[in-house]
């Protein structure tokens, strides 16, 4: 398989390395750069476990989206949205309305969520059912997750300083 | 309503903090130097054959291929991956018999997904391209896919122990004509004004926890064999893997990681003899085994499928004068739990109504099916389906109102409970009803949705369930619970329990501080397993009860000790005194020692060397408990839901539910909740959506989440969720269990609404569009 270099910009840091041309970024991220915060679920896009930011704002599966096609571009995984240890209000929503259960989909759904409300600052109950849809939770029944996307959306509008997708600077 | 101050409280998790930042470590996530990656290889094509031919040698010339390894080069011991065996008495287990029937790697395919041998190589790829260089060859045979099929007596017998392909029946010894339940069923049934018989056909559904299964292993220098697992049980597993690979359990060194969702997926081993088979061949090295989420369906376990036969008679004032049943349980491939959901299927049944008499009866064969297994609820699900369908129907023909009806009929405190000889301690199941009921505006919706026009039409249904806290006294009921207070004041709980996701760790500590009388910053829950003593493991919905009353009674030692202590060093006896605020003080008021000073100087205890008097009463503080419960304080509960249903397209939309829960006392209010929300998607996926479906070979058609359809965030109904808090009087804080609950009484509800909506009880699930249109074709309802 050939490789190429490339350079990613995860969580406002810069990576440069090699990639053989079929590696997915989901992989890049957990095995090349050791960031295992964002989950392989299904590796075929259907759970959305391992959801990132591309340019603080879109959302896409990154195990079905291949490394070498990120070159440059921003990324955001759901470690990227702590800063100094201070929790994102999306973070705070789901701890608060025990929206956490297994966790395993939580760093997908966080990142669906910051993605969502990017695009839709004040989404409607439907719009953030819609919204996640792509995002298998099997514990929670999702009830908690959409309060906690409801609160989160509240905190976001009343903190001029926070941006929903915590993008790279 | 309670003076408690942490037990009740809604706080945030003690793990939601990691596991919303990407911290929490799964197995998957383990990062070791110099790591190998092992590749178990399945059979795909088949559901029966005999391996004729492996030839592992193109495979093992691939570059960065470590080793390869065949079925003779593992061990050829026998196991069963379930755990009921170590929680069972060896008299118990003489009725079961053998029991033990898997292998490592296999040359004789009894379901699709056996595994065929390993590869141990330097990457994953290198891993998987080796995989594709093995090369079996296969003799097929006859594939049986229901207990009709192979319990023929021409069909390939499975085990030469169990004849007829029949791996279980209630066995005589216990349970006399092979029989559970009372009074004589002939007799009563005979008097029966009407009698309400079907038979109902359960699918085979899967947990779907979103990790899947990945561990690591090592087998060091020191000849100790660790592995990380997720499991739900690392006790038991520890067990079953110094078994298997006959090592005493100090060399069995079982690493539990965060879980990432189990529901009895993670209940027993699952490939951790996969995993440990290859670090052996590897000593030195750690084999990280990462299994996909397409393997999950076909080599791992599921829930019991079957036939379940059910006749109740009942007089026309309602009376239930006798129930009748039959479940015909098909185990799959391997024994697995062959014995213990066929029996449960049967003990939620007998729990529930105050039948004049019953008897139930199961029968469990072998199929070519991946096998069943544990799967939240055990056997529940399965029963509320049947149970509460029939005595919707037996409500319709009586003219009784259903929700009447189950207030007249069901269990209650003083009854005997899902085990015969332990009655009922509580039951707020009269009160779950009304509130439900009152929520859901029952009556009014009875009567809007009795005669309906156009395609769309609405009905509303009632289900009630009861469960159990802990397995006792079937199955061992044990945890070991330790608390070490620190020379702080601070504390460390050191227990084998895991934590599903449901937030025991939470209840745990919730427990530990309320009865410590410290705040939960100052308690950590310590999982380590080499220093935890022994816990059964997370099933049967136990963990907040048994390890709740462990860790409530080792810090009921601790509280003695200190009071102990300040006895001695106060001169005032231990009677007088009591922990207030980290202090023991005197009931008085005039005299007080703070926690953390006697914590303090029992580690660091001096000698005056002026008068040789020591500072305090020396010694670290240790609380302890072998706790092992005397009930099994099982909660009850009642659903509402109302459906639309599109009889144009068969479609049945969940509008509304409402689930009231008898919780005794929520320890954490937002995991009760959850784990009803929650429990609740995974009951409307068995009713209304979830199947796993083969194809005449025995292959598994829908192993994937395309195409084995989940309850998604916009299939979610509106739900209300009630706990009504009425506390046991033998539970530790008074709670009892949810964990399992929230699976259970959705089923029968959303399938009683569904025959409300359209007045036809379908006796197969999932209630698919499928299913709608062709009974409403078939009545001819426009």
């Amino acid at each position: 398989m050939k490789t190429r270099s490339i350079t990613l910009c995860v969580n406002g840091r810069d990576y440069t390395f090699e990639v053989p041309h079929n590696r997915t970024l989901l992989q890049a991220l957990r095995d090349d750069l050791k960031l295992t915060d964002t989950k392989y679920g299904c590796g075929s896009g259907e759970c959305g476990g391992c959801t990132v930011l591309i340019n603080g704002k879109d959302n896409i599966n990154s195990c079905l989206t291949l490394a070498a096609e990120m070159e440059g571009k921003h990324i955001t995984t759901v470690g990227g949205l702590t800063k100094n240890g201070q929790l994102h209000p999306i973070q705070q929503a789901f701890v608060e309305l025990g929206a956490i259960q297994c966790g395993f989909c939580t760093p997908g759904m966080v990142m669906k969520t910051a993605s969502l409300l990017a695009h839709n600052p004040n989404p409607s109950e439907d719009d953030i059912r819609r919204g996640l849809e792509g995002n298998i939770c099997r514990c929670t029944g999702y009830e908690n997750i959409i309060r906690a996307v409801q609160k989160a959306s509240q905190m976001i509008n009343a903190s001029a300083t926070q941006c929903a997708g915590g993008a790279c600077s | 309503m309670s003076d408690l101050t942490y037990v009740g409280k809604n706080i945030p998790k003690v793990d939601a903090k990691e596991k919303v930042t990407g911290q929490a470590i799964y197995a998957g996530d383990l990062q070791f130097p110099d790591t190998l990656f092992g590749k178990i290889v399945r059979c795909w094509e088949h559901a029966h054959a005999k391996v004729t031919h492996l030839d592992l040698s193109e495979a093992a010339k691939v570059p960065g291929v470590v080793k390869v390894l065949g079925p003779k080069d593992v061990t050829q011991k026998l196991y069963n991956c379930g755990v009921l065996d170590l929680l069972a008495s060896e008299e118990v287990g003489h009725m079961l018999g053998e029991i033990e029937d898997q292998r490592i790697f296999t040359d004789y395919v009894r379901h699709q997904g056996d595994a065929i041998c390993g590869i141990i190589a330097e990457t994953q790829e290198i891993a998987e391209a080796a995989a594709a260089k093995v090369i079996v060859k296969y003799e097929p045979l006859p594939v049986y896919l229901q207990p009709e099929e192979s319990a023929k007596p021409d069909a390939i017998q499975f085990d030469a122990r169990k004849p007829g392909n029949k791996a279980f029946q209630l066995p005589e010894q216990m349970f006399p004509n092979n029989v559970y339940g009372w009074g004589d069923v002939d007799a009563e049934m005979a008097k029966a004004e009407l009698i309400i018989e079907n038979t109902f056909q359960l699918p085979k559904v899967k947990q779907c926890q979103i990790e899947p299964h990945a561990y690591v292993a090592l087998f060091d220098q020191r000849g100790r064999l660790s592995i990380w697992t997720s499991t739900q049980m690392p006790k038991l597993v520890q067990n079953k893997l110094a078994r298997l690979f006959e090592m005493p359990l100090s060399k069995l060194n079982l690493i539990p990681t965060t879980i990432g969702g189990g529901f009895g997926g993670k209940l027993g081993m699952i490939f951790e003899p996969e995993t440990c088979a290859m670090a052996l061949a590897v000593p030195g090295r750690h084999v990280k085994v990462q299994s996909l989420r397409e393997e999950d369906w076909v080599a791992s376990e599921s829930r019991h499928p079957g036939k379940y036969w059910l006749k109740i008679g009942f007089l026309k004032d309602g009376t239930p004068v006798a129930a009748d049943a039959l479940f015909t349980a098909d185990t799959g491939a391997y024994f697995t739990h062959a014995t213990g959901v066929p029996f449960t299927t049967g003990a939620w049944l007998i729990g529930m109504y105050k039948y004049g008499a019953v008897r139930y009866k199961t029968n469990a064969y072998y199929t070519n099916k991946a096998p069943s297994g544990a799967f939240r609820g055990y056997g529940n699900p399965q029963t509320n389906f049947v149970l509460e369908q029939t005595v919707d129907q037996a409500c319709r023909q009586l003219g009784i109102d259903p929700v009447e009806w189950r207030k007249r009929w069901h269990k209650q405190v003083g009854d005997d409970g899902w085990c015969l000889g332990i009655p009922y301690a509580s039951s707020s199941l009269t009160e779950c009803l009304e509130r439900g009921a009152a929520k859901i505006g029952w009556a009014e919706k009875r009567a809007k949705y009795a005669n309906q026009s156009g395609p769309k039409r609405r009905g509303v249904g009632v289900s009630v369930m009861n469960h159990t806290s802990g397995a006792m006294p079937m199955l061992l009921e044990h945890t070991v619970a330790k608390v070490k207070m620190n020379e702080d004041g601070s504390a460390v709980i050191n227990v084998a329990c895991s934590d599903v996701g449901a937030g025991s760790h939470t209840a745990l500590t919730q427990i530990a501080a309320e009865t410590l009388g410290i705040p939960m910053e100052d308690i950590y829950i310590d999982n380590n397993m080499d220093s935890a003593g022994f816990d059964v493991g997370s099933h049967a919905s136990r963990t907040a009860y048994v390890g709740g009353g462990a860790v409530m009674k080792a810090c009921e030692d601790v509280n003695r000790q200190l009071i102990e202590r300040a006895s001695t060093r106060l001169g005032i006896p231990v009677d007088q005194l009591e922990i207030k605020n980290r202090q023991v003080v005197s009931k008085d008021g005039k005299a007080s020692m703070s926690v953390k000073e006697i914590c303090n100087v029992g580690v660091s205890n001096y000698i005056n060397p002026a008068n040789g008097e020591r500072n305090g009463v020396p010694g670290q503080i240790q609380g302890y408990a072998s706790h092992f419960p005397s009930h099994n304080s099982p909660p009850f509960g009642a659903c509402f839901a109302e459906v639309e249903i599109d009889i144009e397209t068969g479609q049945t939309k969940v509008v509304e539910m409402v689930i009231a829960h008898d919780i005794g006392r929520a320890i954490h209010p937002p995991s009760v909740h959850g784990q009803l929300a929650g429990g609740a998607q995974q009951a409307l996926g068995m009713t209304l959506t979830e199947e796993i479906r083969y194809d005449e070979k025995g292959l598994i058609q829908n192993n994937s989440f395309f195409d084995y359809k989940l309850f998604g965030p916009l299939d979610m109904p509106k739900l209300t969720t009630i706990l009504v808090e009425n506390p046991d009087p033998g539970a530790p804080y008074g709670l009892k269990s949810v964990g399992e609950a929230g699976t259970v009484n959705p089923v029968g509800a959303v399938a009683n609404a569904v025959s409300h909506a359209l007045g036809i009880m379908f006796t197969e699930a999932p209630i698919t569009p499928e299913r709608i249109l062709k009974a409403v074709n078939e009545r001819g309802i426009k």
